[in-house]
């Protein structure tokens, strides 16, 4: 176990190192500096090169970037050339903003994914199961910038049951907090959905095709519990694969959700700092996600353990 | 987005002028009208003549967020004048009939000269930490200014500041200076306390809590979220304000702005999308606030930046085909609502300084001649029309396109981030940008963009971003600039906008059209009233003064 946890430990590090490099370089190749975003159209040359100074961008790119390294070994990933807000205080408003727009669209997603493929692989091609394969094709279809207008143009301006934008920590007000997430949530759950479902239907129609299913009847076990007891476990192996890579991509990559609901969530966060060649913010976010990206893909793993004791971590 | 100030502060603030490298513009500048043009019927929204009630709380829902409060660094666009508005006070502000009243200041008077101004302060104000306002504040913010990569330009013409008594400032310059007061009402001009001024000295990388004179107090900025401040119980103006908090909700999308405004989120919206004025005009119970009766200074207008210095468009011809090729009535149609005039230059009819310009009117007949003139000598133009990842601006862009190569260009459309765009545009890496630009109370604050003493050849940076070398604009804006005389300051900038005509580095795509609109509750936004007694400038550009502002019901 000890052993296990270290080689994933030390998986992390390196990925956090790859990516940190990886997004340095990237960023650094793009047009232009924070000059310009800073100065904007006042940038003369003696200007910028003072700022250039000023913000440590006159140095060779290796060292710019042992000198990120080494604050941020040391937990300070610096601060935003325009507004001097810190990295870490971004992070900290930003991400419980996607982690909450995760869990309700994937908590929404596995609601209804999981009982519509429970019932349609029962009995595929009939009816139900042609109705709810159509709606799911349909919802993939839908991108959350769709799907987001049309949203609000119901259930806020015309029904006035949620708002149309804002948000509120849930620290603060955890009720008003869930209120404003519905809407921006729901936004992320059609995709989802329809992925979720469709995986899940085929691998229960595999399952139930099994010889134990077969037997399993055959001692007379209810449809319902050779379902829920007997077929579901076995066939949530691909469900939990594709859910971590989904949600995995889910964080920092709910800009569209959060620029139209107007939240300050990482990706609206890291899109911005693009656009304004705010390197220390772009390498911090860009760090924080890929490491809670391996700790996503460390407690799937774990996951799998569960839903399956024969698959051992070796 | 539009560039402009609401979605990166792409442009030279300064003096409340941006530049915009889209079309939606935004910059404090001049302008402001209280009743939109056809918008209300009847009364006129955002002034009330009901007996204010004081207490309550507005919510503003605003295009995007700024990136501090601090004069000298910090890049403020539209939103972050009306920040400013909130928990600063300017030297000096823009009248509704466009001239510039003293506001922190008492009295600004020049000498016979014009090259020294003597600004007296008004008596017993005090900063929002109870510090006194005297001249050496004011100095020490000038110091800081002058001082910055940011507002430095702005100030260079101003050789050195004395202070003659505690209430007492001396600029001095080395030639006539005429528009310092109109300056002093833009970016330059706010006001900052010691204090913060102190702790920006001490830690330039902490943001400063600020220190202002204002209305307001500042209480908690979460950027990209929103900024509160409260009402300041000792502020100098007395009676005001009414209102016991106000705050302002960036919301970038204009859509959803809107229906944030529809389901009560928000009590008041800015938009700088022409859609809006038609969404709610005449749409109870909503007031709308437009800026297109804008005529006092400049107003912010949208236009294709041509390069003068780099081929095709270094060639005549060539720009006088393509502003024979635009049909600006049809873009304004199409993307502005409808709403605003065809310009011929930068002063929109109305205005003191409009003259017939002689711009080109559309003619693809004639732009056609002078293409085929062109491609004798050297083969077909080809131009690449560049603008930001803006929905809006990238339609605009098509449909130049196809004008303009139904005439015998051959265009292609590119769209690049802002800060790419603006450095390209400085640098001179480019043939045709979309750009919004212009908007201030006074046309002299523009100098460095049309002057030939800012030319540079491409690959180097130019402040004249056209690199438009016309010896009778310098002339003209030195006029301008040194000439107290009101008719030869007309005249001057006449001849600016009539020369800008001939010369053709820009093709203009019409004024901006910025709006307000307010629900029933929320009273008297565009009705400011100066210290002085005198009515302030409604509505600029998306820019208002909170300090009149009250809730009803």
């Amino acid at each position: 176990m000890l052993s296990y946890l270290l080689k994933r430990l030390a998986q992390l590090v390196v990925v956090a190192f790859i990516i940190s490099v990886l997004v340095f370089l990237l960023v650094h190749l793009l047009p232009g500096d924070p000059t310009v975003s800073i100065l904007g159209g006042n940038v003369t040359a003696a200007n910028r090169q003072i700022l250039l100074h000023e913000l440590g961008l006159n140095t060779p790119l290796y060292h710019q970037y042992w000198i990120w390294l080494i604050h941020a070994l040391h937990g300070n990933l610096g601060q935003s050339y325009l507004t001097h807000e810190t990295v870490g205080h971004v992070i900290a408003t930003g991400f419980p903003i996607d982690v909450e727009l995760i869990i309700i669209s994937q908590v929404v997603a596995f609601a209804v994914a999981i009982p519509v493929a429970l019932i349609t692989s029962r009995r595929p091609n009939r009816p139900l199961d042609n109705i709810a394969t159509t709606g799911t094709f349909g919802l993939l279809a839908l991108p959350p910038f769709l799907i987001a207008p049309i949203l609000v143009a119901i259930f806020a301006v015309g029904l006035h049951w949620f708002p149309a934008t804002g948000y509120v920590p849930f620290s603060q007000n955890p009720a008003s907090n869930l209120h404003d997430m519905i809407l921006p949530g729901l936004a992320l759950t059609a995709g989802s959905i329809a992925v979720y479902y469709r995986l899940l239907r085929s691998d229960l129609i595999m399952t139930l095709q099994e010889d134990f299913i077969t037997m399993a009847r055959s001692k007379g076990l209810s449809n319902r519990r050779i379902m829920m007891r007997q077929a579901f476990r076995p066939s949530t192996f691909s469900l939990l694969a594709v859910a971590g890579v989904n949600i995995g991509a889910l964080l920092a990559g709910t800009f569209i959700v959060e620029y139209l609901f107007a939240m300050d969530g990482l990706g609206y966060s890291i899109v911005q700092a693009v656009q304004q060649r705010d390197y220390l913010l772009v390498q911090g976010i860009a760090l924080v996600v890929a490491i809670a990206y391996v700790v996503l893909q460390f407690i799937i793993d774990f996951l799998f353990t569960v839903v399956d004791p024969r698959v051992t971590r070796e | 987005m539009f560039l402009s100030r609401g979605a990166a502060t792409g442009g030279i603030i300064l003096v409340g002028a941006g530049a915009s490298a889209g079309l939606a513009g935004c910059s404090s500048g001049s302008s402001g009208s209280s009743t939109s043009t056809g918008a209300n019927k009847g009364g006129k929204a955002g002034v009330s003549t009901g007996t204010p009630k004081r207490g309550g709380k507005a919510v503003i829902g605003t295009t995007a967020d700024i990136d501090g409060f601090f004069p000298p660094t910090n890049h403020w666009d539209n939103n972050g004048f009306l920040y400013a508005n909130t928990i600063y006070d300017p030297l000096t502000a823009v009248a509704a009939d466009g001239s510039i009243k003293p506001y922190l200041a008492e009295t600004i008077t020049p000498n016979s000269t014009y090259t020294t101004w003597t600004l007296k302060l008004r008596s017993g104000i005090t900063f929002h930490d109870g510090s006194a306002l005297t001249a050496a504040v004011v100095k020490a913010n000038f110091d800081a200014l002058k001082a910055s990569a940011l507002t430095g330009i702005a100030l260079k013409q101003v050789t050195s500041v004395t202070i003659t008594d505690p209430l007492t400032v001396v600029y001095n310059f080395a030639d006539p200076f005429v528009s310092l007061p109109a300056s002093l009402a833009t970016q330059v001009g706010y006001v900052v306390g010691q204090a913060m001024l102190d702790a920006v000295s001490k830690s330039p990388t902490t943001p400063p809590h600020p220190v202002g004179t204002g209305p307001f107090i500042y209480d908690t900025w979460q950027p990209n979220d929103h900024f509160t401040a409260t009402r300041n119980p000792h502020y100098w103006r007395s009676g005001y304000p009414y209102l016991d908090s106000i705050t302002y909700r960036p919301i970038p999308d204009t859509t959803q702005r809107e229906a944030t405004l529809k389901t009560g989120g928000v009590d008041l919206i800015l938009s700088a999308d022409p859609v809006t004025v038609n969404h709610f005009t005449g749409q109870s119970p909503y007031q709308v606030v437009d800026s297109l009766s804008d005529i006092t200074g400049e107003p912010d207008v949208a236009f294709i930046l041509l390069n003068c210095a780099s081929p095709p468009t270094n060639d005549l011809r060539v720009r006088q085909a393509l502003a024979k090729a635009t049909d600006q009535a049809q873009v304004i149609k199409l993307f502005g609502g409808g709403l605003s005039q065809p310009s011929n230059g930068l002063f929109p009819k109305g205005s003191k300084y409009y003259s017939n310009t002689g711009y080109p009117t559309f003619d693809p007949t004639g732009a056609k001649t002078l293409v085929s003139a062109y491609k004798q000598q050297h083969g077909t133009p080809t131009i690449e029309l560049v603008t930001v990842p803006d929905s809006r601006d990238i339609k605009v862009t098509q449909v130049l396109q196809q004008m303009w190569e139904a005439v015998g260009f051959t265009i292609s459309v590119k769209t690049i981030e802002q800060a790419e765009l603006i450095s390209n545009i400085v640098t001179g890496n480019f043939q045709a940008y979309t750009l919004e630009q212009y908007a201030v109370p006074d046309p002299d604050i523009n100098y460095v963009w049309w002057s030939t003493t800012t030319v540079a050849p491409p690959g180097q940076i130019s402040l004249n971003f056209s690199r438009n070398s016309d010896p009778q604009i310098e002339t003209a804006l030195l006029s301008g600039r040194r000439s107290p005389d009101p008719a030869t300051r007309i005249k001057a900038y006449q001849t600016v906008n009539e020369r800008l005509a001939q010369d053709l580095p820009y093709i203009w795509l019409g004024q901006t059209v910025w709006s307000a609109v307010g629900d029933a509750r929320i009273q008297n936004f565009a009705n400011p009233i100066l210290p002085d007694g005198s009515p302030g400038q409604p509505f600029d550009n998306g820019i208002f003064f909170p300090t009149q502002i009250w809730m009803a019901g």
